[in-house]
């Protein structure tokens, strides 16, 4: 393919030694947890770090439950990102639409593939959880609102967000050529097409933000709604998903933005003003976190039972307090960058990314503190502590899982531009 | 349609545990699976230092948080009162027994046949002289349907990847016997029977005796009372728990 005389937008069919590297890394790590998932089909979750909590003092729930919950926040970013550009035409995040809408998909897949990875009887879930479904419990709204309508909205608003492009990568004489006019069905990119397809979007858009809000806040639910688990029972559990969320998504954004600029030459790469946007959306959410998990840790220091205040002393001061104090120290640090580069109105892109990975250990250690203490020792009941160490397996699946995510991304990069395709100047022609 | 509900007579209990053991060998549990479990509690301080006993089945809530977080409906409470599990229907997510305060719940890491205690396969000397037989013994019961809904319900040893526990021994109440524990106990701290029969053992108990119910103030309304005794307080220490399986 490299061979020919018209070369594809963004390296698009272009097979590079670097990229070969990239898949050849993240296959390893596919093949490894393919390995490890093998052996949990084999010999049953007994190869994993979970036990039950109780007489058995282990925790049911541990690093599946808690990837399940950060592959959903995840997910946060890219259609929010879409749904802002059109909702309140913020034309200058345009240039990485798209790599948040695949990192949405993506990650609401590896979430998928995450519960697929807990339950112990994963085919039997894929057909009951349809067959059986029963809304009355919170599980109902993970699968449907989350992994199943949320996916859905987001692979409909880039399957129509991305109809432009395909129609101008079908002009190129590609082997792909069929799937871009697949792709575009028929869609030819004329001015009444365009008005059609903005007013399409911006209803879209508006009626994923309430789904977005719903579908994070039906997972904090899945946790705030059990009464008889000290430290899970709040209000505050769902607006701080979605809040934690959004933190994560938009951690990750960053960086990819960080990379598509780097990698991509002027104009079409992310402008200044787009990370602006992006660090101040950042610095507000963690603010709003750290007010959350205030007022949450006073409720529960001033006027909680005596099993819920056990449970905070030794989230804060025992035996989970490195997972909380590394999770609040890396938002802490993050809010810190932001706030200097907000305050003195430089910023910097060093700094945003090292933001955005940091927020995105406290999304992860902040999620381990919500599943796994409440398990092993939050019983009402005058059991022993339990406790909870993950196995090879399961940090391997989980492994395995990341290597997928990125192998996904990494071939839809190789089919289809990752950034919109800027007016060739060809186009109108063909548009006559 | 009785409503079945059970007592137990904590001023008896002298924790020997046999209702432990008479509840896995009818119900074929895992090693470390403890559908019946009997606390052992020591409280205040030497020489004032009391030892008592709190046997713990599955309190087969009328308001049970497993039912109403179940996402298939595998766990479901009968008109009777039973809380079973539908061992065909049970997707292995385990909410169930997270959503439970009383910690009845037991999850069949690996499969039940190859978690039983004395696994002969692994030992020649005994291998000799049972012929690898395994497990030993399977109760016939459990493979039976029950109830209206003929869903399986009954016993532990059937696949891995499902949530188990107590069932009130349903097998047997389904033959007009009384569950395992209830009938193996030998001092009869257990009774069970028909709330609605003013008549039933239970019925008469409750109406002689101080009773309470655990965790009463999570709102799960149990259906299983504890006479002559209170709640266990915060301060009450747990002393020789059974822990066998934690990585079996």
């Amino acid at each position: 393919m490299s061979g020919r005389a018209i070369t594809l937008p963004y390296g698009v069919g272009r097979i590079t030694p670097g990229w070969l590297a990239l898949v050849g890394a993240a296959a390893a790590l596919v093949g490894l947890g393919a390995f490890a998932y093998a052996q949990q089909e084999i010999h049953g979750h007994i190869v994993t770090g979970l036990r039950d909590w109780g007489s058995m003092g282990g925790a049911p729930w541990g690093l599946y439950v808690s990837f399940i919950v950060y592959f959903v926040g995840v997910s946060f970013a890219g259609i929010t990102v879409a749904a802002f550009i059109r909702l309140l035409r913020l034309d200058y995040l345009r240039p990485i639409s798209r790599a948040a809408e695949i990192l949405t998909i993506v990650s609401l897949i590896l979430a998928a593939f995450s519960v697929l990875a807990d339950l112990g009887q994963p085919w039997r879930g894929i057909v009951n959880l349809f067959r059986y479904a029963r809304p009355q419990s919170p599980f109902f709204g993970t699968f449907t609102m989350v992994i199943a309508g949320y996916l859905f909205a987001s692979l409909v608003y880039f399957y129509l967000a991305g109809r432009r492009d395909a129609y101008l990568m079908a002009q190129h004489d590609s082997p792909l050529r069929w799937f871009y006019r697949m792709w575009a069905a028929g869609y030819r990119d004329t001015p009444q097409e365009r008005e059609r397809h903005q007013r399409t979007s911006f209803w879209l858009a508006l009626g994923i933000i309430p789904l977005l809000i719903i579908a994070h806040s039906t997972l904090g639910l899945v946790f705030g709604l059990m009464g008889g688990r000290p430290g899970w029972f709040s209000a505050l559990q769902a607006p701080g998903f979605v809040v934690l969320a959004g933190i994560s998504g938009i951690g990750h954004i960053v960086v990819i933005a960080a990379l598509l600029r780097w990698a991509l030459g002027t104009p079409e790469r992310p402008a200044m003003a787009a990370f602006r946007w992006l660090g101040l959306a950042l610095l507000v959410l963690g603010l709003i976190y750290v007010y959350f998990t205030l007022v949450e840790m006073m409720t529960t220091g001033y006027a909680g039972r005596e099993h819920e205040q056990e449970l905070a002393k030794l989230i804060l001061t025992s035996y989970y307090a490195p997972y909380f104090w590394v999770g609040m120290g890396t938002l802490a640090v993050a809010i810190g960058l932001l706030a200097v580069q907000a305050l003195s109105g430089r910023w910097s892109i060093p700094l945003l990314v090292v933001s955005g990975v940091l927020v995105n250990v406290t999304a992860v250690a902040k999620r381990l503190i919500i599943v796994v203490p409440s398990l092993t020792h939050g019983s009402l009941l005058p059991y022993g502590t339990g406790m909870y160490i993950p196995t090879w397996v399961e940090g391997s699946i989980i492994a395995g899982l990341m290597g997928l995510g990125a192998l996904m991304i990494l071939l839809f990069m190789k089919i289809f531009p990752i950034m919109e395709v800027p007016e060739p100047s060809g186009a109108e022609e063909v548009r006559g | 349609m009785p409503r079945y509900a059970m007592t137990i007579d904590l001023s008896r209990c002298m924790g020997c545990r046999a209702c432990m053991v008479a509840c896995k060998v009818e119900n074929n549990t895992p090693e470390g699976h403890f559908w019946m479990y009997v606390f052992r509690f020591e409280e205040d301080e030497f020489p004032r230092t009391r030892i008592w006993f709190l046997p713990r089945p599955c309190q087969h809530c009328d308001n049970a948080p497993c039912v109403k977080v179940c996402p298939v409906g595998a766990r479901y409470k009968r008109e009777d009162g039973l809380v079973l599990t539908d061992f065909q229907r049970c997707i292995g997510c385990r909410y169930c027994e997270v959503a439970c305060p009383y910690g009845v719940n037991y999850f069949h890491w690996k499969h039940p046949n190859k978690a039983q205690y004395l696994d002969y396969n692994d030992d020649p000397e005994v291998r000799e002289r049972t012929g690898g037989a395994m497990p030993p013994y399977r109760n016939p019961d459990q493979d039976v349907r029950y109830g209206q809904e003929r869903r399986l319900t009954a016993g532990s040893a059937h696949y891995r990847g499902v949530i188990g526990k107590c069932t009130f021994c349903v097998h047997r109440v389904e033959k007009g016997l009384e569950p395992a524990c209830v009938a193996n106990c030998p001092v009869r701290v257990f009774e069970f029977g028909d709330l609605d029969d003013p008549d039933s053992a239970v019925s008469q108990k409750l109406r002689s005796s101080p009773h309470f119910r655990l965790l009463e103030e999570e709102g799960t309304e149990p259906r299983v009372f504890y006479l002559n005794g209170t709640p266990p307080s915060p301060d009450v220490r747990e002393v020789m728990p059974v822990k066998g399986g934690r990585r079996s």
